[in-house]
């Protein structure tokens, strides 16, 4: 007798707490979009990031929801290059530009397949740095239609795109200040938990955020944040900062795919000779090969 | 050499390069103060012949080589690629492949006061003055009359006929096709930093950075800002067809050596001359607590017609590197290329060949 009410008690119990734990889990998927997922380690200890990473958007096109599009050169490239259409990646599906920085923008989607080379830093007035091979700045690095590589360890975060082998390193421990701007910024980051935190500053003002033109100042600051939700997956999280062309913060997300190939590489891809025509022909100084 | 420098360099990147050198003095002073004074330039070279590299030299007692914390030996850490010890062995010099510690300190002061001057008659830049040259680096003496330790001449082994005639089949074609921005080397258009592996000792933009994660060494120099991935994992290369500028690496730890073997080079890539066999073989050492020994012995049937190898301490600085964009600022390459085929147009090239500038500069890296 005592043995069966014990037995019934333990499976009325266990069915009180399961079901408690049950609701509970119901009711916080409502408030966190990531589910608790406790990555692999590190050796250190922290969440090992290490993998080589992709972003599957269209937002190197345009960060906002953007239909399909004939290509930017349709008359010689047909289908090839065409704009495959996308819904955005940004919080809110706009950006809070300040009115002038609106017109700037839409001067920059006119011109972005117009560069023009000059021997000083006029030259980047002109046109998509990423038609001119020129390093995509962050947050653009991240979405753009290549893999990256994050290398961790303690001390450091090395993470190298396939686009133009474009290198950034987070310092960890220890923080390191930022001597003068730069392409890729300058990143200083610490974990919050689960998730990477990347504080960047230092940017110039040459890079986009998109081939719609979209751009900020060197007053930019961008803070990513990186978590595991699986094994195989990063949610990507990025707060913009840039007082100097945007009303407000505003923030963008997306997830990343871990490239799960066992051969899986990043290949080459320096863009630098496939630019020259390009940047240097309308000043007579590149011969086509014959 | 100088003229070099500036070439593929904005205003940024010359900031970025003069903000460089301010730590890696302040290192150096900090060093000498709490040690025994190095041997190196900023003593002169005045000191005793205890820290001259010796490669013939034990390694140090007392001294276990670090390990990350997966295991594999720690090479990590920021390295100045840059000597006073030439590439091949001057001629008079013959068959002496080492100096005594007492020459190898005669030989560096000379080196380095030779370094330090400038021709006032000459138009040149003037970093010098900002201590962007070699003067004031942590480079030591080193005990080698040159870094080619094979063949035993220390001379560069003869161009094969292959080779020889596919130089002056690419010299034809460019004198016929006239000067663009695709005449200089891959240097100058800032395709790759350096020339690209392997790692040749230069004057300027040699820092480096050693980086390790977990199955995978990263490589990265400040020249061009290149960076090589090199996975640890035992992969084979990619396939034959899948030729890149910095070639496809794969590395393996041998005691505490990391050894790395480079395939997939683009022919075009003309390395000293390098074609489509050209194969990589680099070894990577922490011979003491400041002093990486990297070796190397490059390989091409189609180019040289033996094997050649060097080696040379490479010396550690302090962190970090910046970023180098060569090429998006590469001003000097238009002027260049503007300023040649104005030459050319005129037919009154200086000393008979107007791009004999350019060319000596790829020689020299």
């Amino acid at each position: 007798m005592h043995s069966r009410l014990r037995s019934v008690m333990i499976a009325l119990g266990t069915a009180i707490v399961v079901n408690v734990l049950w609701l509970t889990a119901g009711s916080m998927s409502g408030q966190t979009p990531a589910p608790a997922y406790r990555a692999p380690r590190a050796p250190d200890g922290h969440p090992d990031l290490n993998g080589i990473w992709q972003a599957f958007t269209t937002a190197n096109w345009d960060i906002l929801s953007h239909p399909a599009e004939p290509g930017l050169r349709s008359d010689i490239m047909g289908a090839y290059g065409s704009q495959p259409g996308g819904q955005g990646i940004v919080e809110g599906d706009e950006l809070p530009y300040r009115p002038e920085a609106l017109a700037q923008k839409k001067k920059n989607f006119d011109n972005r397949m117009n560069p023009k080379v000059t021997n000083d830093p006029r030259r980047f007035d002109f046109g998509d740095p990423e038609i001119q091979c020129y390093r995509p700045g962050v947050p653009r690095a991240t979405y753009m239609p290549h893999p990256f590589q994050i290398f961790q360890n303690a001390d450091q975060i090395q993470i190298v795109y396939e686009f133009k082998g474009a290198l950034r390193t987070v310092y960890m421990n220890p923080h390191r200040e930022a001597p003068e701007e730069s392409w890729m910024g300058w990143a200083n980051g610490r974990w919050e938990g689960e998730t990477l935190v990347i504080e960047n500053t230092d940017f110039n003002d040459h890079t986009w955020f998109d081939r719609a033109g979209n751009y900020h100042s060197d007053e930019l600051k961008v803070v990513e944040r990186y978590t595991p939700i699986d094994a195989t997956h990063l949610q990507y999280e990025a707060t913009i900062d840039d007082p100097k062309i945007f009303t407000r913060q505003w923030k963008m997300s997306f997830p990343l795919y871990r490239r799960i190939e066992p051969n899986a590489q990043l290949i080459e891809f320096n863009c630098v000779p496939f630019v020259e025509e390009l940047m240097y022909g309308p000043l007579g100084l590149y011969k086509r090969p014959k | 050499m100088r003229y070099r420098v500036l070439v593929p360099c904005g205003v940024g990147a010359l900031v970025t390069a003069l903000a460089l050198w301010v730590p890696v003095a302040v290192l150096a002073q900090a060093q000498s103060g709490k040690a025994a004074p190095t041997p190196n330039a900023l003593s002169g070279g005045s000191a005793s012949t205890a820290l001259v590299w010796d490669p013939e030299a034990p390694p140090p007692t007392g001294w276990t080589p670090p390990r990350t914390a997966w295991g594999d030996p720690d090479l990590q850490g920021y390295y100045l690629n840059t000597s006073y010890t030439p590439l091949e062995r001057p001629a008079a010099l013959k068959d002496k492949a080492l100096y005594t510690k007492e020459e190898a300190i005669a030989a560096f002061k000379k080196a380095v006061a030779q370094d330090a001057e400038v021709d006032p008659t000459t138009i040149h830049y003037d970093w010098k003055e900002y201590g962007m040259d070699a003067w004031q680096s942590p480079i030591r003496p080193n005990r080698r009359t040159s870094l080619i330790v094979d063949p035993p001449d220390g001379r560069i082994p003869p161009l094969t006929a292959e080779a020889r005639k596919r130089q002056a089949d690419a010299a034809a074609y460019e004198k016929a096709k006239g000067a663009d921005v695709t005449t200089p080397g891959l240097y100058t258009r800032c395709i790759t930093g350096n020339g690209g592996p392997p790692r040749i000792q230069g004057g300027v933009t040699a820092e480096s950075q050693i980086f390790q994660a977990p199955g995978y060494v990263v490589l990265s120099i400040e020249s061009n800002y290149d960076v090589r991935i090199i996975p640890l994992d035992g992969r084979p290369h990619l396939q034959p067809n899948m030729k890149s500028w910095l070639g496809d690496a794969r590395g393996h730890f041998e005691g505490n050596t990391l050894v790395v073997e480079t395939t997939n080079f683009r022919p075009d890539r003309n390395w000293r001359g390098s074609g489509a066999g050209m194969h990589l073989v680099e070894r990577f050492t922490l011979a003491d607590a400041k002093t990486l020994k990297y070796e190397f012995t490059v390989t091409d049937p189609t180019t040289w017609t033996k094997p050649w190898s060097a080696e040379a301490p490479i010396a550690r600085i302090a962190p970090p590197l910046y970023e180098f964009a060569c090429h998006e600022s590469n001003y000097g390459l238009i002027n260049w290329a503007k300023g040649t085929q104005i030459r050319e147009a005129e037919g009154s090239a200086v000393g008979g060949n107007a791009r004999a500038g350019v060319f000596q500069e790829e020689e020299e890296k």
